[in-house]
């Protein structure tokens, strides 16, 4: 089994894969099963740990993320992995995240199945909250078009928004949405999974095509975005752009991938003796508090930029609203060229600053 | 300007190699500019980009980063990741049009005092021409 259609029920998404993975806890195939379900008030969605089917209320496609479903799995397995099956439902950046959080031994997928959702884009925390409009967020972000307005920066230009590294794919692009969703069954472990639900045959050269024009066009626009930005350059850009940043830290904090345990500037490393702030007014003349705001970034994209996902949770976590998608999109996209990376692409891969090899750059240190 | 502009080299020398390189230098009184800090790290694989940017924020106009040729380094690969994280920070500036020019790495070894003094020679006078590090005097970064 490859490229199958779960048939959709009285033209509800939703209930359709809800009763999906209520189907995978009743039959006792796993133990639990983590998916994004609405809060009562709907004003969100967080990624939920169900074992009790008649609990189960999954949104899959509920367009925000308040929090990478990476990161969250990495909470839930750091200490010890798994004995018992859980599935995951998570988005194509949460998936990258969650590889490369696997490559820092920092998630263990030990009993665990992924199954991966098409993400048509999600919105700001506050724009999801209070949806303009009759319809509900997610109705709208699967309707597409008017709702791209709204959508986050990250996700208009999106690397890739249809999951790789999965089990299983649920699939909304190359199928029509009142009849189905695409599944594609990836491994032996999602076959496994999916054993027993009914499943109908589709085109899967209507999915492979569709697959390859969404992935074309947000290429499109992530290449014109970075276009855009590539005057932002130069200390006296770079300052401005930082000049509104409260050295916070919420941003280090929101990323999937910063991975230290505790942060060097969280640490107290930079607590210096008054003499020493005094020396360095001394030496710059003048210089404002709190200190080393550019220091904190530029250092942070040093540690983190090639395991970036784009996924632009630093920038919504921002207090200051300091759009950073218009420089970490960038920062990202040559870092990554230049060490031809891409997080998330494969668990198995090596993150290139603990590898190397001896007959590149080598230009570097004579010349 | 009237006077002439003296840049503040700050460099991070591996203890195995580039600073006996540089005490070599001494030892033998080969002349070099007085514009370089040394501060000796035990390897070169040991600076992290964090040590360059202070030093480049704090008005720092060149940095240089010394280490064991490479397949010399005492702890093997040291240099080796060096090389590829320096790389991935003059990525990273360059992007953001910071300069990269002002970080230096070069492998010194032991015996290579002279290749230490023109190497400072060297970085002294590109930097002559590039100029003061316009990040020193800025207060709001
Ligand atoms: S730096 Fe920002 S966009 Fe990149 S992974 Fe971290 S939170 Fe996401
Ligand atoms: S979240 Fe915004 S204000 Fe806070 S440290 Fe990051 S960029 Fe600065
Ligand atoms: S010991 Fe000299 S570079 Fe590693």
């Amino acid at each position: 089994m490859a490229e199958m259609m779960l048939p959709i029920q009285d033209g509800d998404i939703k209930t359709t894969v809800n009763d999906l993975l209520k189907g995978l806890l009743r039959s006792g195939k796993v133990s639990a099963v983590i998916a994004m379900q609405e809060t009562p008030s709907g004003k969100s969605a967080f990624p939920t740990m169900v074992s009790d089917p008649e609990k189960m209320d999954a949104n899959v496609f509920a367009p925000l993320l308040p929090v990478s479903t990476g990161t969250m799995i990495s909470r839930i397995t750091k200490v010890r992995g798994s004995n018992k099956p859980i599935t995951v439902v998570l988005r194509s950046c949460e998936m990258r995240a969650l590889m490369e959080l696997v490559k820092l031994n920092q998630a263990d997928l030990t009993n665990v199945t992924l199954i991966g959702v098409d993400c048509p884009g999600t919105f700001p925390m506050n724009t999801y909250s209070s949806f303009p409009g009759d319809k509900t967020p997610t109705e709208a972000v699967l309707e597409g078009g008017e709702a791209e307005k709204y959508m986050r920066s990250a996700c208009l230009s999106c690397k890739d928004p249809v999951p790789e590294n999965v089990d299983v794919v649920i699939g909304i692009y190359g199928v029509d949405l009142k009849k189905g969703l695409f599944i594609d069954t990836r491994t032996d472990a999602g076959e496994k999974l999916l054993e027993g639900i009914e499943l109908v045959k589709t085109d899967a050269k209507a999915r492979v095509k569709a697959v390859e024009d969404v992935r074309k066009s947000k290429d499109a626009v992530r290449a014109k975005f970075i276009e855009e930005r590539s005057d932002i350059k130069g200390i006296d850009k770079i300052t401005e752009f930082f000049d509104t940043c409260v050295n916070c830290h919420n941003c280090m904090k929101a990323c999937p991938i910063c991975y230290c345990k505790e942060c060097l500037f969280d640490s107290s490393v930079f607590d210096l003796e008054a003499n020493k702030y005094v020396a360095k007014a001394e030496n710059k003349g003048s210089f404002k508090t709190p200190t080393d705001s550019m220091l904190f970034h530029i250092t942070r994209f040093n540690h983190m930029i090639l395991s970036c996902v784009e996924c632009g949770l630093c920038e919504q976590a921002c207090p200051s609203n300091i759009p950073l998608m218009d420089i970490i999109i960038p920062i990202a996209e040559n870092a990554q060229k230049e060490f031809e990376y891409l997080p998330g692409r494969d668990s198995e891969e090596k993150l290139p600053m603990i590898v190397y090899r001896e007959d590149e750059f080598q230009d570097v240190g004579e010349k | 300007m009237s006077e002439e502009f003296e840049p503040k080299i700050v460099g991070f020398l591996c203890n195995w190699c580039s600073y006996a390189g540089a005490d070599l230098a001494g030892t033998s009184r080969i002349q070099y500019p007085s514009n370089i800090r040394v501060i000796r790290v035990m390897c070169s694989g040991s600076v992290d980009t964090v040590y360059v940017n202070r030093a480049l924020l704090e008005g720092a106009d060149a940095v240089l980063i010394g280490g064991c040729h490479p397949g010399d380094c005492h702890y093997l690969n040291g240099n080796y990741k060096a090389r590829r994280r320096m790389v991935l920070m003059k990525n990273i500036l360059e992007t953001l049009g910071l300069e990269p020019e002002r970080i230096w790495v070069r492998w010194i070894s032991a015996s290579e005092g002279q290749k230490f003094a023109d190497t400072v020679k060297e970085i002294v006078e590109r930097t002559k021409e590039m100029g003061p590090n316009p990040m020193g005097k800025r207060w709001n970064v």
